[in-house]
């Protein structure tokens, strides 16, 4: 029992980071129609800018205020300086431009922070285990559940229940119709780019005392995360967060009853899925 | 000069090139056609087809597993590596083919994506045969056919790379000219209307998916002796988004162009890490200028169209 419980709680703490990262780039994909591969490097920026936050100012919490929206600062004026330009093409070209983005963030952050990874400790508060249903859980794990799942509410409030959300939904549905009808296109696209970005900082610094911040960890979220927006269906926010569920559970478990498999299960529960439901869960068909 | 003249002036001066260049030089040319050609094939699917292939590197890897395989356990002289290599790598596609275009678009290439991913790490689990993340070591350039001459010169080597880059272009020259192609290029242009004609996309597009597989895996199967070992990192997907660059850098739907991007690719890298070990933001900054100042490619700006 206390060990099903463990592992719930395991694949609830990974499916929520997930989220963090899949939410913006399943909103980047149905706003800008952009797949956004340099997303998992903004994660990244975030956990190296939560560690210079912290070692400035020895506040985690500090950290995990400022560092998203400087990551976000940083999303919008690649956004507005590169991919504006060629939204009219084929998205291939999309697809590149950000691998290309990927690359020149990635050395940068080696140029600034260097090969070594950076640790960042949890705060005090958040240190060390708590008793739960019979068992001993860190309370680390369980702040990442329930940030994951505060952000996914607090995302579907803004997109469902505010004036930019209809907006931004505006926008996604159709970008022409709603510029015809005043929305600032342009701005709504670099500001939704920006936020997904942020998003994804937030998911950095959160992952960063767990993993401490490295080079790479962009690059191994972004395929994960990939999975999770294609299971749930790109563009939607109840996809990511059913897709960070389904992968949260099925390297959780995995990894336990099936090491030598658990990274092809993944990928496994992604391809049967396709095969029945091309579109993903959530999302619309084509 | 006509575009023929110009193409039998090329390819002549690539046969006359072993006994002008230095060792060095040969070696880094050998690599910048094998991956020319690998990028080539990945044309036939994304130019031709207008499908995004984001898993092209597996059908590479399993060329190179199946060449360095056949080549250690057999010694079988190298075209009997290279035959199996790109039988493997075109058998195993045809599953993924079947599967990955029901769906299209950017669907599609997360599907691709995703059997590739699936593909790399039965590479890198099955340690008896793959051996693993370490790979396949010390595969022999064997000969060019049993009792013939031997392909461990650079230049033997290089000759023998650059006769099947030559004849795939070739190959895959008439195939996008066939009444084949012609239908893979409908498809492209206007799936909608392909359908509404009384067509069924899916035969024209799994064919073309297991030829362009194929090909890759002929690639794959001679950087396996040349460079002499075959590990999960030609499989990985950092190399599908390289080769997916080479093509758009060259000029898509253009064949030659491809193998073009490659070349520029490979020697930009060189260039640029002979100079800075940070040479990833040079090639990045590359990458973002081509893709927003060229959206022809290398091949447009050639043809004035950039």
């Amino acid at each position: 029992m206390s060990n099903l419980v463990e592992q719930l709680l395991n694949a609830l703490a990974l499916a929520g980071l997930l989220f963090l990262v899949s939410a913006g780039l399943s909103v980047v994909f149905g706003v800008l129609r952009v797949v956004n591969f340099a997303h998992g490097v903004f994660y990244m920026l975030g956990a190296y800018f939560g560690f210079t936050a912290v070692a400035l100012s020895g506040y985690f919490w500090l950290a995990l205020v400022v560092a998203p929206p400087v990551v976000g600062v940083v999303g919008a004026l690649l956004e507005a300086s590169t991919l504006r330009f060629i939204y009219r093409r084929d998205p291939s070209y999309q697809l590149l431009l950000t691998f290309g983005l990927a690359l020149i963030l990635e050395e940068s952050v080696r140029i600034l922070y260097g090969n070594t990874a950076k640790s960042i400790d949890a705060p005090l508060a958040l240190q060390g285990g708590v008793a739960l249903l019979g068992t001993v859980y860190p309370r680390y794990r369980l702040f990442l559940v329930v940030l994951g799942l505060a952000v996914g509410v607090a995302v579907w409030l803004v997109l469902q229940r505010t004036r930019a959300g209809l907006v931004i939904r505006a926008v996604a549905q159709n970008s022409e119709m709603a510029d015809c009808l005043g929305a600032d296109v342009t701005r709504v696209r670099t500001l939704v780019f920006g936020a997904a970005c942020a998003l994804a900082g937030l998911g950095g610094v959160a992952a960063a005392p767990m993993t401490s911040a490295y080079l790479g960890m962009g690059i191994s979220v972004i395929v994960d995360a990939f999975v999770v927006v294609v299971i749930g269906g790109l563009g939607s926010i109840v996809g990511s967060m059913a897709g960070s569920l389904i992968v949260g559970a099925a390297q959780t478990w995995g990894a336990f009853y099936l090491p030598e498999a658990a990274m092809v299960i993944i990928y496994a529960v992604m391809g049967a899925l396709l095969i029945f439901r091309p579109w993903g869960l959530f999302g619309e068909e084509e | 000069m006509k575009p023929r003249a110009l193409a039998l002036v090329t390819a002549g001066a690539l046969v006359a090139l072993p006994w002008v260049l230095a060792r060095y030089q040969l070696s880094i040319l050998t690599d910048l056609l094998i991956y020319g050609l690998f990028a080539m094939s990945l044309d036939l699917i994304i130019g031709y087809t207008g499908m995004v292939s984001f898993g092209h590197a597996a059908y590479f890897g399993l060329g190179a597993y199946g060449s360095a395989l056949v080549l250690l356990n057999f010694e079988q002289p190298v075209p009997v590596a290279l035959l199996a290599g790109a039988l493997l790598a075109g058998v195993v596609a045809a599953p993924v083919a079947y599967l990955s275009t029901r769906a299209t678009g950017i669907y599609f290439a997360m599907l691709t994506l995703a059997f590739a991913q699936l593909l790399y790490t039965v590479a890198y689990k099955w340690r008896d045969l793959t051996g693993g993340s370490d790979g396949i070591a010390g595969v022999p350039k064997t000969t060019l056919f049993w009792g013939g001459p031997s392909l461990a010169t650079p230049q033997a080597f290089y000759l023998l790379v650059t006769v099947c880059v030559l004849l795939s272009l070739l190959a895959c020259r008439a195939l996008v000219r066939s009444p084949f192609g012609r239908a893979l290029q409908a498809i492209r242009e206007n799936e909608r209307r392909f359908t509404s004609l009384g067509r069924d996309p899916r035969p024209f597009k799994l064919v073309v998916f297991v030829i362009a597989a194929t090909f890759a895996g002929l690639a794959g199967a001679l950087f396996a002796p040349f460079r002499g070992f075959a590990s999960p990192e030609v499989m990985f997907w950092v190399l599908s988004g390289q080769v997916l660059m080479m093509v758009v850098m060259g000029g898509i739907g253009t064949l030659i162009g491809p193998v073009l991007g490659a070349m520029v690719f490979i020697l930009i890298q060189e260039i640029a890490s002979s100079y800075t070990e940070h040479w990833m933001i040079f090639t990045g900054v590359v990458f973002v200028l081509m893709v927003i100042f060229l959206p022809g490619g290398l091949m447009g700006l050639v043809r004035g169209r950039a």
